[in-house]
């Protein structure tokens, strides 16, 4: 037995084929021929020793053959590869196949062979690279509508606030009481504009969070902390690849135990997701971030500790955890992934923290009741108080009610006390959570209203501390959180974490009044107005102001607007039917120009929300607007259709007593 | 077919050949040819398709295997913006390879059109070079047939 005769053998063990090129472009078999080269190539695998043509076998072997011929023109070491391709099996396999042309002793060689077993392992590879990177890609686009979603929320915002704030320095300036009252009324309007769509944005948070809540509910209810851990890990290798930051699963987490806990999948998916994003964010190069698990009684505790600078001293750990915590300081995005975090694990019973690490970095932890204890699952909510025990009886509810107000707005504090002082309570006011709870100890007050969030200790921790305090004392005070945070599932954690009753702030002093004569059907979410500063108010006479008494010149807008605005319309529709964000903002952006020359804050309001809608591209909910936008503007249209041909068959311009009508509509319930 | 990874063109030549739509998503590692015949405007022809991977950071691309190719299809997912950036520069890229060959450019994932990134700016920078576009969905067949078809037309001029 020599070499020479193992070779033909050896290289088909190994799933090499060995061909050598003739002279007149022909090839000759060197090698036995492996079962998937008989298969691909049944001529040539039973050719003996006779010369066969491969060129029209294959069209990527044709392909290669070029690239081969080429490097065969000058006998040379290396080799020309034609990297992978796959070719279809009598069975309709696929067989992954990979060729070399090299010269071997002087003669012009082809190597072809099938790696099987490194392809499937690089398909593996390959597959959860690039559907982590599609994840990270989705990740991103998330992030970056959020940020666009938020910069609109801010730019919204603040409109109304400027209208405030001028309302504010002419009323400094103004002597005439009947200026002051319109300024007065002017920043009254701002501020019920800027609270209805404070409350927009928390109803469509509410409803995001709902949605959850009932995919929750359809979903399995006890997912794996480890498992969501290693997904979580999988998902944003790429992202911390890319910065240079390891990331990995603590060493002493036992794959035995059972980590099943309350919750669900998706969410807890999102809760890890998030915590790594924060860390991420604050973790320096070169450094670390690791997801360690342990068991904590009843709970199963999960945690991620970074390597970045810490939590600054000054920052309570609550505060991570609130709405819009963390702004966009130290590079921190919005700040809503924390607070999502907060109010899933308490819904599902469970709690969440940070704090420092001894001597580098942070921790961030939640912990979740474990699915099964004793047997049965575990309890998912806490109950909730009852409300006979509270301490506002029909008696006191008619006499001074000695009251404790907690609430770190000096405004909130100021106007709150004036109210209740005026209506006969006693109040005591405090800035901070601290002192509320030292003023709280003595136990005297009927009613306390607690910010929820306050420096020093939160209204949630305050509340929990009174409950223990009052625990074994025959008087309890009832509790009463003031939050900004008012979607109905705060309402329900709030309610959980041991408060009486729950206020939405903005709130107006009189749900204040309401709730103190009668606080069990007091509603505990302040609503709006529907009507009053809502309504449409442009009069002829409106108008004509607007224009400086120009009639000739109001008529000319009014025909300009009735000319353009279907072809406006018509131009958001199809933007609306192409996807075309972008023009579906512009034109929306012209319209609530021109409407707003007409007052018709409706079609303004729609207007700015197309306009928002086009720039994230969220074009189910603006057809939705559109369709609202559609019906005003024909109400619109129809007015002013009305006062134009009213106006013009008058030889004189009405007086105010002719014209008291106003154009435009109620504004619309959704 | 040409496109960043993940934009269907796997998917797009199954529906073709085999009208078979997967919903999961299976990377392409390597080159795959299949083939089709099909009569246009009363000329019989057989596309040899190489359905070729995706190029990313992991598998970089071989400009021999476009050579002697007659036309390609430019595949992008509409709801990624940046395989549509990709294939802006794939075209480029084919164009000082192999020179100037027909294509189109196929926007897949119609039936997510909601989801879409396809915004103003890059729509009219597509337009701007009187690229063919067409709006595909491997999901539900949408137009698939109609980008084959047409790209053996242009060839075919």
């Amino acid at each position: 037995m020599t070499m020479a005769s193992l070779l033909p053998g050896f290289l088909k063990q190994l799933g090499y084929v060995l061909l050598q090129r003739n002279g007149d472009g022909t090839y000759s078999l060197l090698s036995e021929a492996p079962g998937w080269f008989t298969q691909l190539w049944p001529a040539a695998a039973g050719s003996g020793d006779n010369p066969f043509a491969l060129a029209g076998t294959s069209p990527f072997l044709d392909n290669f053959l070029s690239d081969a011929e080429e490097f065969w023109k000058t006998p040379q070491a290396g080799f020309a590869e034609s990297g992978t391709w796959i070719e279809t099996g009598n069975s309709g396999e696929q067989i992954a196949l990979e060729a070399r042309a090299l010269y071997l002793d002087g003669k012009p060689l082809l190597a072809i062979c099938s790696p099987e077993k490194q392809f499937q392992e690089r398909v593996q590879v390959l597959q959860t690279a690039r559907n982590s990177l599609l994840e990270h890609e989705k990740l991103l686009r998330e992030i970056q509508k959020k940020e666009i979603l938020l910069h609109c929320i801010v730019h919204d915002l603040s409109q109304p606030l400027s209208a405030m704030r001028g309302s504010f320095d002419c009323l400094a300036l103004e002597t005439n009481p009947e200026n002051a009252a319109k300024f007065i009324e002017l920043g009254k309007h701002a501020s019920e504009q800027q609270e209805s769509m404070i409350r927009e944005i928390l109803n469509a948070f509410s409803a995001e969070l709902q949605a959850d809540l009932n995919a929750e509910q359809a979903g399995n209810s006890t997912p794996d902390l480890l498992e969501a851990a290693q997904i979580a890990i999988s998902t944003l290798s790429p992202a911390f690849a890319a910065k240079g930051v390891r990331l990995g699963l603590g060493e002493q987490i036992s794959k035995q135990m059972n980590w099943k806990v309350i919750g669900e999948e998706t969410r807890l998916h999102r809760i890890f997701s998030n915590l790594l994003e924060n860390a991420l964010r604050y973790t320096p190069t070169g450094s670390g971030v690791t997801i360690g698990i342990e068991d904590d009684g009843a709970f199963l505790k999960a945690y991620v500790d970074d390597e970045g600078p810490g939590l600054p001293a000054d920052l309570r750990p609550a505060e991570m955890f609130a709405l819009f915590g963390r702004g966009k300081k130290s590079g921190g995005k919005a700040g809503l992934g924390l607070y999502f975090c907060r109010i899933t694990v308490e819904r599902w019973g469970g709690s969440i923290g940070c704090a420092s690490l001894a001597e580098i970095g942070s921790r961030f932890w939640f912990r979740l009741p474990k699915a099964v204890l004793n047997g049965k699952p575990a309890p998912a909510k806490k109950a909730k108080p009852a409300m006979e025990k509270v301490s506002v009886t029909n008696r006191e509810k008619q006499s001074a009610l000695r009251i404790l107000l907690a609430d770190d707005q000096e405004d909130v504090r100021l106007l709150t006390t004036h109210q209740l002082e005026r209506i006969g309570h006693e109040v005591l006011a405090v800035s901070d959570g601290k002192a509320a709870l030292e003023s709280a100890k003595g136990g005297r007050f009927d009613i306390i209203f607690l910010d929820e969030e306050m420096p020093h200790l939160s209204g949630v921790e305050v509340a929990r501390s009174i409950r223990e305090l009052q625990n074994h004392q025959e008087k309890r005070s009832a509790l009463v959180a003031l939050t900004g945070n008012n979607t109905p599932q705060d309402r329900e954690r709030l309610l959980a974490s041991g408060f009486d009753f729950v206020i939405g702030k903005p709130f107006r002093l009189e749900t204040l009044d309401a709730f103190l004569l009668d606080p069990a059907n007091a509603e505990p979410l302040d609503t709006l107005p529907e009507k009053r500063h809502l309504q449409e108010s442009a009069s002829w006479e409106d108008l004509l102001q607007r224009v400086g008494g120009d009639e000739k010149l109001l008529r000319k807008m009014m025909k300009t607007f009735l000319r353009e605005t279907p072809q406006r319309m018509e131009i958001m529709s199809k933007a609306l039917q192409r996807k075309n964000g972008g023009e579906l903002s512009s034109v929306a952006h012209a319209l609530k120009g021109s409407v707003s020359i007409f007052g018709a804050p409706h079609a303004v309001q729609h207007a700015q929300s197309l306009q928002d809608l086009g720039r994230i591209s969220d074009f189910p909910e603006a057809a939705r607007v559109y369709g609202f936008l559609q019906e005003e503007i024909a109400k619109l249209q129809q007015n002013l259709r009305g006062y134009a041909k009213e106006t013009r068959a008058q030889s004189s311009p009405r007086s105010h007593e002719e014209k008291p009508k106003s154009i435009g509509t109620k504004k619309r319930k959704r | 077919m040409l496109g960043s990874f993940g934009v269907g063109k796997t998917s797009l030549v199954r529906r073709y050949v085999e009208s078979i739509y997967d919903d999961v998503y299976h990377t392409t590692v390597g080159v795959k040819i299949d083939k089709r015949s099909l009569q246009v405007d009363g000329t019989d022809v057989t596309l040899v398709l190489w359905d070729l991977y995706g190029e990313d950071e992991f598998q970089k691309m071989r400009w021999s295997y476009l050579r002697g190719s007659s036309g390609y299809l430019l595949v992008a997912d509409g709801t990624r913006r940046a395989s549509l950036e990709k294939a802006l520069a794939l075209e480029q890229k084919v164009r000082e390879e192999v020179g100037k060959i027909p294509f189109i450019l196929v926007i897949n994932k119609s039936d997510l059109i909601q989801e879409w990134e396809l915004d103003p700016t890059l729509e009219a920078q597509f337009i701007a070079k009187e690229w063919s576009i067409l709006r595909c969905s491997a999901k539900n067949g949408e137009n698939v047939e109609e980008a084959f078809v047409q790209l053996t037309r242009k060839i075919l001029a």
